[in-house]
């Protein structure tokens, strides 16, 4: 929509007519009285609340008039305040995971404690990032980064550890860092993180999800217990220890940095293998399809879990009835699942399974019957047959396919 | 596979169960002890670093490793609370093993999971992370092919040098099940290590894990209407959505997938 | 010499001679015996044998009348036939009466046989063929030979009739008659049974069986033992070797297993005959019974010294047992099947660690959380958070006591949901009845049926003990509980551990209160009902008739199953089967509602969590299954509750602080 602002002088017309009918949904902002003073007329502003009494709201805000929302079309794209560092008084050094490419929550996170630290105590440090291989992502500076180290050649794009590690080296010998973050995960930060504590001798604070004063709280016991020890210079901290930076903007200026020498790695990556989603263990599977007693065409179903990248599962008759092996069989006498997304395809729910899908975050129905236990547990429940609600599902996830394949040759 | 000259130890340590908190066979280690049985079977070593207790029943964790199959277990005697890694470096440098197995973290204690990174560093061995599988090796070239986990089950293929240290990740195939009388009658063959204490760690103060706060989707609005509208909106919009017909179903599925960024 | 004499003088050869084969036969099947481990002989049970063969053993042989009456005849009439042979042709005691009784015995072992014969012609499946199809000729050859050969002795008919052509056909007659008959008896003919039966049923390993006595708790082995469960057949007591000979293959224990009826890889009756393989070696190609379902004959075989499982039997035999008993208790022999699949159970659980399906994470989950899907500990007690229960223990300030009435056993039901329910009636008709009552809560453990039965005799023990040191440190005079399967722990096998208790279920200690009028059932409701009777409480513990007569105090007039009471079938949820869960045809749960549903019954109740979660798990539409306190809650006469309900919770509140 253009920003340019277009009279409309029938609009205008009407509302200096204060006799026009459409009059009162135009007048918008102030109108000054014959006397020259300001007049309200409340009769036109204000909304009728939910329980049938009228609301003013004084801000403004829930005032839709066409004038009145391009306007606040145009203020939504508000500008953070550009947080600067000129003369950093310290660097706090943040290695990213950049999963394909892109910020994901979890650096996110790190970036958000990196800025704690390199702000408390009216501190005046700088959180320098350092990322490998490609970047797509541009929102760097809004994430919190104030400097950027970007090591990118083609062998980055490999798992190279022990490469990286040598990197970092070379970067804190140059820059001191007061603390070094790294996220504590399986995507790369949790292996570089020791490797970099054991080359620099250090012993790191792993788990680290709290920081109060000059201690943070660290997972110990495989997350059955809280540790809380001092600060130390290479912390490997986990998800939400600390929330996104979400109110400022920073420089993100890069620092020039070649990648260093290092030979005699002693680890060759051979790339991926391509997983079948039904070789993942139900327990650790993040998208489940799950079929039951209500399933009439189990070839369909194999189908769409194949579409969908989803693993099987089961409940406890489909098993039974020997359409699906048993190890596949959800629920407390099956396994406990912890997806993110189940689907609960002819599965009334059985208490047994209700309690296995517990942990479930999103559960999806679909059945036939409105009133079974499963429709009341799902936070989605679509009613009607199963075969043609997958048949159109799977018509629709390919036709997506298509277009963001097609978006993509485009670009 | 016929390994028979491969020397392949496996690190083990007294786990701890996640509800009970009794002490257990670790999983992860449990793991490295069936890959390496799947490597060299019977010629698989196994090590253990700790304290020894004297009553037979509280051995139990350390003996349902021996259940596995295991004829024996060496044993490096030290206080359970000092640090672990100077005491099995100094006794794996006798062995020079090709590959040590250990898992990826510790059920009990810090478990911040460096003593495998800290073992390669003071052997100077290769140390790969998480490991799957190890699908070969090949002791002319020294190397072998390992298979690496990584999230949502995807595995990632390597070929590391050896000698090297792996941990086993929870992806690893399923540990067999411990058999009482081979447990009861497997061998402790203990010797008495050194005693280095963790001076640092004694200072920490530890406490059973706090439940985290589950993160609320902060909405940033100017004003408290559109804070309330936000906070409503999702639990009225989202929780419990009946649609009924088939098209609506299937595009209303397929948005709940997208929104979770499964599609 | 005449054919007469001659037959007298050869008689005299042959019956010694046979007999000292027989002898010969008896020596080397007791030194095939004797392999077994070392077990308490009690000699004083070969005393007891004709009183154990004619009133316990016939106790079983007569649910089949025909049988019965049939085996009387023959039986009767070959052990007569067999002393008088030998006293007349033997010792040579010429003495009128016994020919006398000798011609009546023989012609009454021959009428039995023509009743064998008749039975034989039309075999029901269970009935094994070959060697067996032989024996009514045999018995038929024998008595005849013998009734004409006696004819001319007592004068009936003049000596030498029918010259030496008889002769002949009498020598060929009494050689096959005896051949089987006495030769057979102990070289493994089908008479074997009567020889090793008999001693079997004298130094049977549970003599607490006879007498109408009880005795079904498993039997505890030495952990400390070289070996721990039995691999090879030489590996069983010596008493359970005999006991396996002891089989008659009829196969009443193929007829009554549910793992057989649903297609599982069972047959308790080939079981068995597979261990007299297993103990004198071969194969079983001979085997002339139904197999295996799915294991086709012929394809296995053993010895004394050769590891059962997987050789002899595959594993999945032994896991497709629920554990049920029917077997045994259908058994005329008094042969323990149960015994000797726990005890090669406990061979590939403690020594292999072969434990099938999801068995190897309920044992971990047992040893790490003292119950069997490894919920955390310190949670037990928290479906009971809005019930205010007493709790046994030493804490004053939270209320807890050292002493009470009953202690309640809470079981595993604990953790699931479904039978929480009847949990709480249980506890509501406490309070309505005002019984003194408390719970161990967080103290009590998972009682061992389950690992026991799968096997791990190490952590059913470790279990057991615990319990009891924690229920000998309370004073109570009953335990109430609503499992039978921890009812059958605590009653039966807790002893051999020092649990000495005064042990019921919940249907036993309501039909005391209710007859004795502390709780009112309100009896006008009609309901069309049938009862499951649990293998546990039923087979196991004789209980039969508490459970029905609370529900007939409740006005119903049950609509019994054809399966109900001793004969009952399993509902499938017993010896770990669910958690070994060996595929087969059909689900046994299935089946046991089909059998609900032909009563056409809308509610079955049932006494047992487990038998609740398998036939709840059967499909729907399908009768309603209720527990029988919830149905007795329904039923409890309201004013009743309200006036002595307030009272109780005064009671558990003020009385017990």
């Amino acid at each position: 929509m253009s920003e340019l602002f277009r009279r409309d002088p029938r609009a205008q017309w009407i509302a200096r007519n204060r006799l026009h009918p459409l009059h009162q949904t135009l007048v918008i902002g102030p109108v000054f009285g014959p006397s020259g003073l300001l007049r309200k007329n409340l009769h036109s502003i204000g909304f009728i609340g939910p329980n049938g009494l009228k609301r003013i709201d004084r801000s403004g805000a829930s005032n839709d008039s066409a004038q009145g929302s391009r306007r606040a079309a145009a203020a939504s794209e508000v500008i953070l305040p550009l947080h600067q560092v000129l003369e950093p008084a310290f660097y706090i050094v943040v290695v990213l995971d950049l999963v394909s490419g892109r910020l994901n929550g979890h650096d996110k996170d790190t970036l958000g404690l990196a800025q704690q630290l390199a702000n408390r105590n009216g501190g005046a440090g700088a959180v320098v990032a350092i990322a490998f291989g490609e970047l797509k992502d541009d929102s760097l500076d809004k994430a919190g980064v104030d400097r950027l180290i970007h090591l990118d050649s083609p062998h980055y794009e490999q798992y190279n550890p022990e490469q990286r590690c040598n990197d970092l080296q070379v970067i804190v010998d140059d820059l001191k860092p007061q603390h070094i973050l790294l996220p504590d995960s399986i995507n790369g930060g949790g292996d570089l993180g020791r490797r970099l504590a054991t080359k620099l001798q250090q012993r790191p604070a792993c788990g680290v999800w709290k920081l109060i004063d000059d201690t943070v709280t660290c997972r110990g016991s495989a997350g059955k217990s809280d540790i809380t020890r001092p600060l130390s210079q290479l912390m490997l901290v986990m998800e939400e220890c600390s929330e996104p930076i979400s109110e400022t903007r920073h420089e993100n200026i890069v620092i020039p940095q070649d990648t260093s020498q290092f030979t005699g790695a002693k680890l060759i990556d051979q790339g991926n293998i391509s997983v079948d989603p039904n070789a993942i263990p139900l327990a650790e599977a993040g998208f489940i399809l799950s079929g039951g007693n209500g399933i009439n065409d189990w070839p369909q179903f194999h189908h769409t879990a194949s579409v969908l990248g989803a693993t099987e599962g089961a409940s406890r008759v489909a098993v039974d009835d020997g359409n699906m092996p048993r190890e596949r069989q959800v629920g407390a006498t099956g396994t406990w699942v912890t997806a993110q997304v189940y689907i609960a395809v002819g599965i009334s729910g059985a208490i047994q399974h209700m309690q296995g899908i517990g942990q479930c975050e999103k559960v999806v129905a679909i059945n036939t019957d409105e009133g079974c236990d499963m429709v009341k547990r799902a936070d989605l429940s679509a009613i009607g047959d199963s075969t043609e609600i997958l048949t159109r599902l799977v018509e629709l996830i390919e036709q997506r396919k298509q277009t963001i394949n097609g978006g993509a040759t485009n670009d | 596979m016929t390994n028979d000259n491969l020397s392949v130890i496996s690190l083990v340590s007294i786990g701890e169960h996640p509800t009970s908190r009794r002490p257990r066979r670790a999983e992860q280690d449990a793991r490295a002890i069936e890959l390496g049985i799947k490597l060299v079977g019977e010629n698989l070593q196994t090590l253990h670093a700790g304290e020894l207790p004297d009553d037979a029943n509280q051995q139990t964790a350390l003996r349902s490793y021996l259940g596995m199959g295991l004829a024996e277990m060496n044993l490096l005697e030290m206080p359970a609370q000092a640090d672990a890694v100077l005491v099995i470096a100094e006794h794996l440098k006798q062995q020079n093993p090709d590959v040590i197995l250990t898992g990826v973290r510790a059920e009990s204690g810090e478990s911040s999971g460096m003593l495998p990174y800290l073992l390669a560093e003071h052997l100077g061995m290769a140390m790969v992370t998480s490991i799957a599988d190890i699908l070969s090796v090949d002791e002319a070239n020294q190397q072998a092919e390992v298979l690496q986990a990584l999230p949502r089950g995807q595995r990632r293929k390597l070929i590391v040098d050896l000698p090297f240290v792996a941990s086993v990740d929870m992806a690893a195939a399923m540990p067999r099940q411990s058999a009482f009388g081979p447990a009861m009658r497997g061998l402790l063959d203990t010797a008495v290590a050194g005693d280095f204490a963790d001076e640092e760690a004694s200072t920490w103060q530890t406490s059973n894990a706090k439940k985290r706060p589950k993160r609320l989707k902060i909405i940033k609005a100017k004003t408290a209407a559109d804070r309330f509208k936000a906070a409503t909106a999702k639990a009225s919009g989202g929780g419990g959505k009946v649609v009924h017909g088939v098209e609506e179903s299937a595009q209303a599925i397929l948005d709940l997938l997208v929104e979770e960024g499964l599609v | 010499m005449s054919s007469s004499e001659f037959l007298s003088q050869f008689l005299f050869t042959l019956i010694t001679f046979a007999l000292l084969l027989t002898l010969v036969g008896a020596v080397k099947r007791i030194l095939l015996w004797s392999q077994g481990q070392s077990s308490t002989i009690h000699w004083l049970g070969l005393l007891q044998i004709p009183r154990r063969y004619l009133v316990d053993l016939h106790h079983v042989v007569a649910r089949d009348k025909y049988m019965s009456n049939t085996h009387v005849a023959t039986a009767g009439g070959f052990v007569l036939s067999a002393i008088l042979i030998i006293l007349l042709y033997v010792f040579q005691l010429k003495l009128q009466i016994l020919t006398w009784t000798l011609l009546g015995s023989s012609l009454l072992m021959f009428v039995g046989s023509l009743f064998v014969m008749r039975r034989r012609r039309n075999p029901p499946p269970n009935l094994s063929l070959g060697k067996w199809q032989r024996l009514p000729k045999s018995l038929m050859v024998f008595s005849l030979s013998f009734f004409i050969l006696t004819l001319p002795a007592t004068g009936i008919l003049p000596s030498d009739t029918g010259g030496w052509l008889l002769a002949v056909l009498l020598v060929v007659g009494i050689i096959w008659g005896i051949g089987e008959m006495f030769f057979g008896m102990t070289w493994g003919g089908p008479m074997k049974h009567a020889f090793a039966g008999a001693l079997h049923l004298g130094l049977h390993r549970r003599q607490e069986r006879f007498g109408d006595g009880q005795s079904t708790g498993l039997k505890a082995i030495d952990l400390n033992a070289k070996k721990l469960g039995v691999e090879k057949p030489i590996d069983f007591k010596w008493n359970q070797l005999l006991s396996f000979d002891a089989c008659v293959e009829c196969g009443r224990c193929e007829k009554n297993c549910p793992a057989f009826a649903a297609g599982q890889p069972l047959n308790p009756k080939k079981l068995i005959q597979d261990m007299v393989i297993g103990m004198a070696g071969g194969d079983d190609a001979k085997f002339a019974g139904s197999p295996y379902p799915g294991i086709e004959v012929g394809t296995h075989k053993g010895g004394a010294i050769i590891p059962i499982v997987n050789v002899l039997v595959e594993n999945e035999t032994l896991w497709s047992c629920t554990t049920c008993r029917a077997c045994v208790d259908a058994c005329p022999m008094m042969i323990e099947h149960v015994d000797a699949i726990v005890d090669m159970r406990r061979f590939e659980t403690m020594e292999k660690g072969q434990t099938p399906g999801k068995g190897s994470e309920i044992l971990e989950n047992l040893s790490a959380t003292d119950n069997p899907n490894g919920y955390a500990p310190s949670t037990r007690m928290n479906w009971a958070a809005d019930q205010n229960l007493t709790v046994f223990g030493q804490n004053v300030e939270k209320q807890e006591v050292t002493q009470a009435d009953v202690l309640l056993w809470i079981g595993d039901a604990a953790f699931d949901m479904r039978n929480q329910r009847t949990l709480r009636a249980i506890i509501k008709l406490l309070r309505a009845a005002e019984v003194n009552f408390a719970v161990l809560g967080d103290a009590e453990f998972d009682s061992g049926d389950l690992a026991r039965r799968l096997g791990d005799e190490a952590t059913f023990q470790r279990l057991a003990t615990s319990n009891i040191r924690t229920m000998n440190k309370y004073q109570f005079k009953t335990i109430v509980t609503a499992d039978p399967h921890a009812f059958h722990c605590l009653k039966n096998e807790y002893v051999e551990f020092g649990g000495h208790y005064n042990v019921l279920h919940h249907t036993g200690f309501f039909a005391d209160l209710v007859s004795q009028n502390k709780l009112q059932l309100d009896n006008s409701k009609e309901l069309a009902l049938t009862y499951h009777d649990p293998c546990y409480l039923g087979r196991y513990n004789g209980e039969y008739d508490a459970p029905r007569f609370l529900l007939e105090s409740m006005g119903v007039k049950i609509k019994e199953m054809d399966r109900s009471k001793s004969t009952a079938r399993c509902c499938g949820g017993g010896g770990g089967a669910p958690v070994t869960d060996i595929p087969g045809e059909q689900r046994i749960p299935d089946m046991r509602m089909a059998d609900v549903v032909e009563t056409n019954a809308e509610i079955v109740a049932v006494a047992c969590p487990q038998c609740n979660l398998m036939l709840e798990g059967v499909v729907e539409p399908r009768p309603e299954v209720k527990d029988i306190a919830e149905l007795m809650l329904d039923a409890l006469i309201e004013g009743v509750v309200e006036n002595t309900g307030e009272g109780v919770v005064a009671n558990a509140v003020g009385g017990e602080v």
